[in-house]
């Protein structure tokens, strides 16, 4: 391909109560390294989650490895949902080895299903095959107002135009979170135990999660998050997973675009995530995010190591994850001692998002909340105040 | 310094042991002449037996020694069966035929066989006719569980999209009444019969379902006396397997909780069997999968011993399960991991001698069988029973030759059964001496680096802070992974041979295999009997599922409340109530 064209974008996973992922792990690397960006859902993955995730990712085909059996209807099921969501577009193909027979192969494509790789199949000519036949799907011509899919194809649209939306369509502009931190401190897991009490809290509550993932092998991308976010994986949960591509600060060379076209969207928080630490440059621009966490665990070495990262200076609020860890408190007073010098109103907070019901994380969600009724407020009152 | 580093220093120590023993043994003149004393008392004592041929035989095979320094080296290094580090076997009479001379002096029943395969398929009562269709080919009832992917995941059959999967792979099992269903007509109260479950994640759960299935057959009293093993392994599943359904720290709450019941109230029981095999399946080497399995165990044992149980009680009612693949590595992989956990016990855990004890099961490997030329693998398996019994495996499934297409057919499953009795009972090979193949050149060589490179492992895992730390840091699984990866190309490259797919392979079309699959009357059937036993219990289920949880929050015994629980509630409703109060596990990809 001498065209710089996008990157093919699949989705993988293992279906439900099935945790056979040897395959599919050595398949995603090989794919990776061919140029594809993969988003990876994981094992144990219900139908439903299959599909919510291929809509919102805006992916060409759904590659599925089976070994458990329940082949011939679980992989109807995802096909038929696809289509059920106006998705009938995103082409559904996997493998099993030995485990789907060839009466099997006839029955699942007599039922949508584009392509099934048989026992033995060389991981080359699977790539080659999956590389070049899905490069030629394409996006429907239209579709349901208001719908995952109206907003993913809106999505991908306004990323590649890499326009900003028109500033009239700011009448959502809901409250934009950026989460930053170094790579294994577990802001992935801090932000969907976030979402989680969100979506009980708000049961109404619609939220969007941009997610960068560094991971890069040549030209293509393997995109874990969605795999971590169990809580995520939610009807009233809309997620992109984007591919940093090298550039330093751990964001895209299309995010700006991807969030002003997001904002126009109805939701009521939208949360970027980036594993940028402000080393190179800082990861949010002001324009960009309402309220900024720095997530970092106590393992950052000495008081000299913290000078250098500038996200400190920055971010509204300073999370020190994995608090359970020696050194934890310690931690936590060298940073209050950092962002006192700072003077900037910024606040520590301590959290062990790995705990179930964490009174860290519960307090820093009603930290989020807070601020988020106060933008609304404001947004509200401006609003008010521009149409007198 | 971790426990884990401390076991390598132990062994080490011991091998310097040895040294200085041959050492002393050959300057201390009164000392040689006791060795050569005590060995010559050996050998005299050693029993001879007949083969069918009319060659006698010793029933203990010894090498010709008489120098005092080559004795002790070789009772260090590689040791008469049953003696410590139990290198060579874990007892002293392993397959052996019974001692004829001995014309039941003893009263005591002809020898269990190691035989113990898997089945599961269908409902209850599917699996449990393949129990009885599986009996009829050995002499003790030795059964194993295979549940489908539902009951694996703590799911229940009419849970949301699970249709296709009910009974596949595995019997589907919701609730007690299931395992009433699975074993009936055998008698779980005897001492012939032995009944062992492959299940992690919701273990506890269905290890309380057999129980209170047994009691309302046999009465409250049965439970001291059954005989079995449960899985069990949380920490193999977070590295290989997949089927964690907890957050960590919960899952091995829940865990300690049924070992220390069975600890106490089933002393013939094993309420978890430390594994390798799926560490294995998932990609590792050989030597990876000793050293995980070995470390998962050592860090139990430190995790129950800080809990305050003790290490005597807890540790006899340890098992260990391994694969058994085609690497030469195979050939030496059991002995080791028998003479590290021994030594390891002794001196950092200070247990006593039935606490020292590897107790083994293997499988012969599923990922060496492929689905061209099936046929072939028959032979893989066999020739991976022959590897598993000259490590003196105490208990050995072995596969069916279709397993890479479906749960196994009445054909090749037994098949796969009597391959293990013409290896014990037709040929001579196990069944007249002890260490008939036993220490070779080429397996002590196997042997010794293998010992190193698993001390070596260790070493690593200490570095990064322990077991948990690297699980934290998904250490076991990145390892696993890259294995797994490296395998996958050196099929693809024809560096690593598989004949009828990289070598001497044919284009002749698949001879026609049974696929075995439950059909979609029989799920539905099990989703109506599950219907109706929830609306029998909906209210007693409420409560009992509210008691669980203020036992779980309370710090109690889980295991003996879910005991209480099963009796109204299924299987799915338990699991939904425990992630409620404990959440749910969050994978690393």
């Amino acid at each position: 391909m001498t065209k710089q064209s996008a990157p093919l974008r699949l989705l993988t996973a293992v279906p439900v109560c099935d945790g056979h992922d040897s395959a599919i792990n050595t398949i995603n690397l090989e794919l990776v390294r061919a140029g594809a960006e993969v988003i990876y859902l994981g094992y144990h993955r219900p139908a439903r989650d299959i599909v919510r995730s291929a809509i919102q990712e805006d992916v060409a085909a759904v590659g599925i490895s089976s070994y458990n059996g329940g082949h011939v209807e679980f992989f109807a099921e995802v096909v038929a949902q696809l289509k059920r969501h106006g998705a009938g577009h995103i082409k559904v193909f996997g493998g099993g080895g030995g485990t789907i027979s060839a009466a099997d192969v006839k029955v699942m494509q007599k039922r949508g299903v584009d392509k099934i790789f048989p026992a033995g199949t060389s991981l080359d000519s699977m790539v080659e095959f999956t590389l070049s036949r899905y490069a030629k799907v394409k996006q429907p011509k239209s579709a349901k107002a208001g719908s995952d899919l109206a907003l993913s194809m809106q999505l991908s649209r306004g990323m590649s135009a890499n326009k900003s939306a028109s500033a009239k369509s700011a009448r959502f502009a809901p409250p934009v979170l950026g989460v930053a931190g170094p790579g294994g401190a577990g802001k992935t897991t801090l932000i969907d135990e976030l979402v989680l009490r969100f979506l009980k809290q708000n049961p109404k509550g619609r939220l969007a999660i941009l997610s960068h993932d560094p991971s890069i092998v040549h030209n293509g991308a393997l995109l874990g998050d969605r795999a971590t976010m169990i809580h995520s994986q939610h009807d009233r949960v809309f997620m992109r997973s984007l591919a940093t591509h090298g550039q330093a600060g751990g964001l895209s060379p299309q995010t700006e675009a991807a969030l002003r076209t997001i904002r126009a969207m109805p939701f009521d928080l939208i949360i970027v995530e980036t594993v940028g630490i402000g080393q190179e440059a800082l990861p949010f621009k002001e324009a960009l995010v309402s309220k900024s966490f720095f997530v970092m665990s106590p393992e950052y070495g000495s008081k000299l190591q913290l000078q250098k990262i500038a996200m400190l200076d920055v971010a509204d609020v300073i999370v020190v994850n994995k608090s359970d860890q020696a050194g934890g408190a310690r931690a936590s007073v060298e940073i209050e001692a950092r962002i006192r010098r700072n003077n900037r109103g910024q606040t520590v907070v301590s959290t062990c998002a790995k705990r179930h019901r964490d009174t860290g994380v519960d307090r820093l969600f009603e930290m989020l909340m807070q601020n988020e009724m106060e933008s609304a407020a404001e947004a509200k009152s401006s609003k008010k105040k521009s149409k007198k | 310094m971790g426990f884990l580093a401390q076991i390598s220093d132990a062994v080490e120590k011991y091998n310097r042991d040895v040294e200085s023993n041959v050492q002393r043994a050959r300057s201390d003149v009164a000392y040689g002449q006791e060795i050569l004393a005590k060995w010559r008392a050996t050998q005299g004592s050693i029993k001879k037996t007949k083969t069918p041929t009319g060659t006698e035989l010793p029933r203990l095979a010894l090498p010709e020694l008489d120098e005092p320094g080559e004795i002790a080296r070789w009772l260090g290094y590689e040791g008469l069966p049953g003696e410590f580090p139990f290198l060579t076997s874990a007892y002293r009479e392993m397959y052996l035929e019974p001692d004829h001379h001995e014309a039941n002096s003893n009263g005591r029943a002809q020898v269990e066989e190691p035989t113990r395969l898997f089945a599961g398929l269908g409902l209850a009562e599917d699996t449990n006719a393949r129990f009885k269709f599986l009996t009829k080919q050995q002499r003790s009832v030795r059964l194993s569980t295979a549940f489908d992917g539902p009951t694996l995941y703590g799911v229940d059959s009419d849970s949301d999209g699970v249709l296709g999967k009910v009974g596949e792979g595995g019997v589907a099992i919701d609730t007690f009444e299931d395992m009433m269903r699975l074993f009936d007509g055998f008698d779980l109260a005897t001492d012939s019969t032995s009944v062992s479950m492959t299940i992690n994640g919701p273990a506890p759960a269905i290890l309380a379902m057999y129980i209170a299935a047994a009691k309302k057959r046999f009465g409250d009293d049965v439970v001291g006396k059954l005989r079995g093993t449960i899985q069990a392994d949380v920490l193999k599943e977070v590295q290989a397997q997949n089927e964690c359904l907890f957050p960590v720290d919960a899952s091995l709450r829940f865990l300690g909780d049924m070992v220390e019941f069975v600890s106490e109230k089933m002393p013939r029981f094993y309420p978890v069997s430390i594994s390798g095999y799926h560490i294995g399946e998932a990609g590792a080497t050989p030597v990876q999968q000793a050293a995980y399995t070995l470390s998962n165990g050592f860090e139990y044992v430190d995790l129950w011993k800080s809990r305050g149980m003790n290490v005597d009680q807890f540790g006899p009612r340890l098992s260990f399960f391994l694969d058994c693949g085609l690497d030469i590595e195979y050939i030496a992989l059991a002995r080791v991991s028998r003479k590290i956990w021994a030594i390891g016990m002794r001196d950092v855990f200070t247990a006593g001698p039935k606490a020292q004890l590897y107790k083994l099961h293997t499988q012969t490997s599923g990922r060496s069988l492929i689905a061209h030329e099936f046929q072939n693998n028959l032979t893989r398996t066999a020739i991976e029973l022959l590897i598993a019994y000259a490590n003196g495996t105490n208990s050995c499934h072995s596969n069916s030759a279709d397993e890479p297409f479906t749960t196994p057919s009445e054909q090749y499953v037994r098949l796969a059964a009597q391959g293990q009795s013409i290896l014990l009972e037709e040929s001579g090979l196990f069944k007249h001496t002890m260490l008939a193949l036993a220490g070779s050149p080429g397996m002590k060589a196997v042997e010794r680096a293998v010992e190193a490179a698993i001390l070596e492992e260790f070493r690593e895992l200490d570095r990064l802070g322990g077991v948990l730390s690297a699980v934290e840091q998904r250490y076991q699984r990145a390892q696993i992974q890259q294995a797994a990866h490296r395998y996958e190309k050196q099929i693809y490259n024809n560096t690593r041979p598989i004949i009828g797919l990289n070598r001497y392979s044919s284009n002749a079309s698949m001879p026609p295999i049974t696929m075995v699959r439950p059909g979609t009357a029989k799920q539905r059937k099990q989703i109506a009997r599950l219907a109706a036993f929830k609306k029998k219990h909906k209210k007693a289920a409420e409560k009992a599922l509210e008691k669980l949880g203020e036992v779980v929050d309370s710090g109690g015994n889980v295991f003996a409340e879910l005991i209480n629980t099963v009796e109204h509630c299924s299987l799915g409703q338990i699991t939904e109530k425990l992630h409620e109060v404990s959440g749910h596990f969050r994978p690393t990809v």
